[in-house]
């Protein structure tokens, strides 16, 4: 299900004093199946940006298509239940929503709510719960007897199970720790990889922006700054500065040892082992010259 | 070094039949030092930080602070006066309708006269860089400004002992970097005894001593460089690694003959670069 912005502009408070500009003329192409991640400083519009794609916020100009739905500026009566059903959204803190007796009765909810019936409800809860590993000895307690990232796993079999094309994730991994953010975002990679679950992730993690994406929006006052690969990205050290954005830690750390070696050059690598490299190749490129 | 923190044999469960959260933890901390408490979730770090200043009581074993046992009910609230916590969310610990409101509750709370209020308040705000924002809503402040007069606030009452358990953890790296320098600032200038309860080992790796918590037991106890200088049972108990000690355990993998005592990225730098002009 691919996902077009067209000349998105949308304003906060229109006509009031505290009118704002939040999305300045937004185009922005979404293929289908992709991992698109979402990066910016505070207030920049990555959430405002996002928040169109399930129809929770409406442009003021241009145009959104997300599948066969048509999100016009001005337009009425837009089919928004569909779109909500196709498009799943992961908000920050999700495990603050969770309210049912059980677990299973929690996943439930969001499937009846699009009008499943009971017996196919708890059979894709069942499922959802499975894909976020949480073991079935727990399903019939309650959810709120759960640790933090236990919650959130909950909270995000609910979105799964209504089973839609595109899942977006506003700061998945906020407040948990590292190994609980390594199975999350792990999750949502598989997802997108054997399901071909289109996955739009806000973040502050310039390396999982990194390590995780097929396209890296960096966005700046309300308008996309750059939009490409995580390397088409983050070799443009200096717009991203500017923009308050840092570089992923191999690569400032790369750059740190450049640096030193009086090159002013910039390499791309993501994880600890293409750094690794790049160092290792570094280390014996420049002894070569010597 | 004088003590301000000593804890012994410190257990704790929540239930009857549920295990301890805490087992047997003994600890002491020192006055003016900086001290970070890591481990995964549910691993009993909060349980514990709410132990240092009697919000939680211990069912066995003891903790005193500044001298004062917190199982005393007469001396409960001169300890809850020693000791200043700032929780994780920026939004759950606003109380005033604006800076300075909020700022003063404590003070207002503790009933301090009025002429030492407006004094405190003035150097509080000062201390954590929001004497601009005085009079500004809570609403139009970022996480990190909001998080800077949480401690404000805290900083007003002259506290010993300022306790953050996980108090960067919702902030966007800006506001995670404007917390650790202000709260640096306050240990270095004012020689406020800091404990840091927090997943980010970029942040702990600057700290004096590290305490290092799995599963309701204190498992490793030392400075940054000792505690990672070994890596394998950090790894056992689900910790991540910081950045620069990844970097040198995967470069050794590769060959580089790297030592063990890199922890900052500009020590690895360093070592790198003399590995190579040597070669």
């Amino acid at each position: 299900m691919d996902i077009t912005f067209e000349h998105v502009t949308h304003v906060y408070g229109s006509k009031t004093p505290f009118e704002k500009l939040a999305l300045d003329d937004v185009s922005l192409h979404i293929p289908s199946g992709s991992f698109t991640s979402i990066i910016g400083h505070t207030g920049s519009g990555k959430s405002t940006l996002v928040q169109h794609i399930n129809g929770l916020l409406k442009p003021s100009k241009g145009t959104i298509t997300v599948g066969d739905v048509v999100i016009k500026a001005g337009a009425k009566k837009q089919d928004l239940k569909s779109l909500r059903e196709k498009v799943g959204f992961v908000f920050q803190y999700p495990e603050h929503q969770l309210f049912e007796e059980t677990i299973i009765k929690d996943v439930c909810f969001g499937p009846m709510n699009f009008g499943i019936s009971e017996s196919e409800a708890i059979k894709r809860a069942e499922e959802s719960l499975q894909m976020v590993g949480l073991p079935a000895s727990l399903w019939h307690r309650s959810p709120f007897d759960l640790s933090g990232g236990q919650m959130r796993r909950v909270a995000i079999a609910g979105v799964l199970a209504v089973r839609p094309q595109a899942v977006i994730l506003d700061e998945p991994t906020a407040g948990l720790d590292p190994k609980g953010r390594q199975e999350i975002l792990g999750l949502f990679k598989s997802l997108q990889e054997r399901q071909h679950l289109t996955i739009i992730m806000v973040t502050h993690s310039m390396d999982d922006a990194a390590v995780l994406s097929d396209q890296v929006v960096a966005m700046k006052g309300g308008k996309p700054l750059i939009i490409g690969t995580p390397n088409d990205v983050f070799i443009q050290k200096e717009k991203l500065r500017a923009a308050g954005l840092d570089l992923p830690e191999t690569m400032t750390f790369l750059n740190k040892l450049l640096e030193r070696a009086g090159e002013a050059r910039t390499i791309p690598a993501f994880t600890i082992d293409e750094a690794a490299d790049a160092v290792v190749n570094l280390l014996n490129g420049v002894r070569d010259h010597v | 070094m004088e003590k301000i923190i000593d804890v012994h044999d410190l257990s704790y469960h929540y239930a009857e039949e549920q295990p301890d959260v805490l087992k047997k933890i003994n600890f002491t901390v020192n006055k003016g030092e900086w001290l970070s408490i890591v481990g995964h979730n549910g691993s009993g770090k909060s349980t514990l930080a709410k132990c240092l200043n009697g919000l939680i009581l211990p069912q066995k074993g003891t903790v005193k602070v500044a001298g004062l046992l917190t199982s005393d009910e007469e001396k409960i609230w001169a300890i809850r006066r020693a000791v200043g916590m700032v929780f994780q969310n920026p939004d759950n610990q606003f109380v005033g309708a604006t800076v300075q409101d909020d700022v003063a509750f404590g003070m207002e709370n503790h009933g301090l006269p009025r002429d030492v209020m407006k004094k405190r308040l003035v150097e509080a705000l000062d201390l954590v860089k929001m004497s601009a924002f005085a009079q500004s809503e809570p609403h139009r402040l970022s996480g990190g400004q909001k998080q800077r007069v949480a401690i404000a606030g805290i900083v007003a009452l002259q506290p010993l002992i300022i306790i953050m358990d996980e108090a960067t953890s919702m902030l966007d790296p800006e506001g995670r970097k404007e917390i650790i320098k202000t709260v640096r600032a306050l240990n270095k200038e004012q020689h406020l005894t800091v404990i840091s309860i927090t997943h980010d080992l970029e942040e702990a790796i600057h700290s004096d001593r590290l305490l290092v918590m799995s599963d309701g037991e204190m498992i490793r106890e030392g400075t940054p460089r000792e505690i990672f200088k070994s890596t394998e049972l950090l790894h056992k108990v689900g910790l991540d690694l910081p950045f620069a000690i990844k970097m040198r355990n995967a470069l050794r993998a590769k060959g580089v003959p790297l030592s063990d005592t890199a922890l900052f990225q500009e020590e690895l730098v360093d070592e790198l670069w003399t590995l190579h002009s040597n070669m």
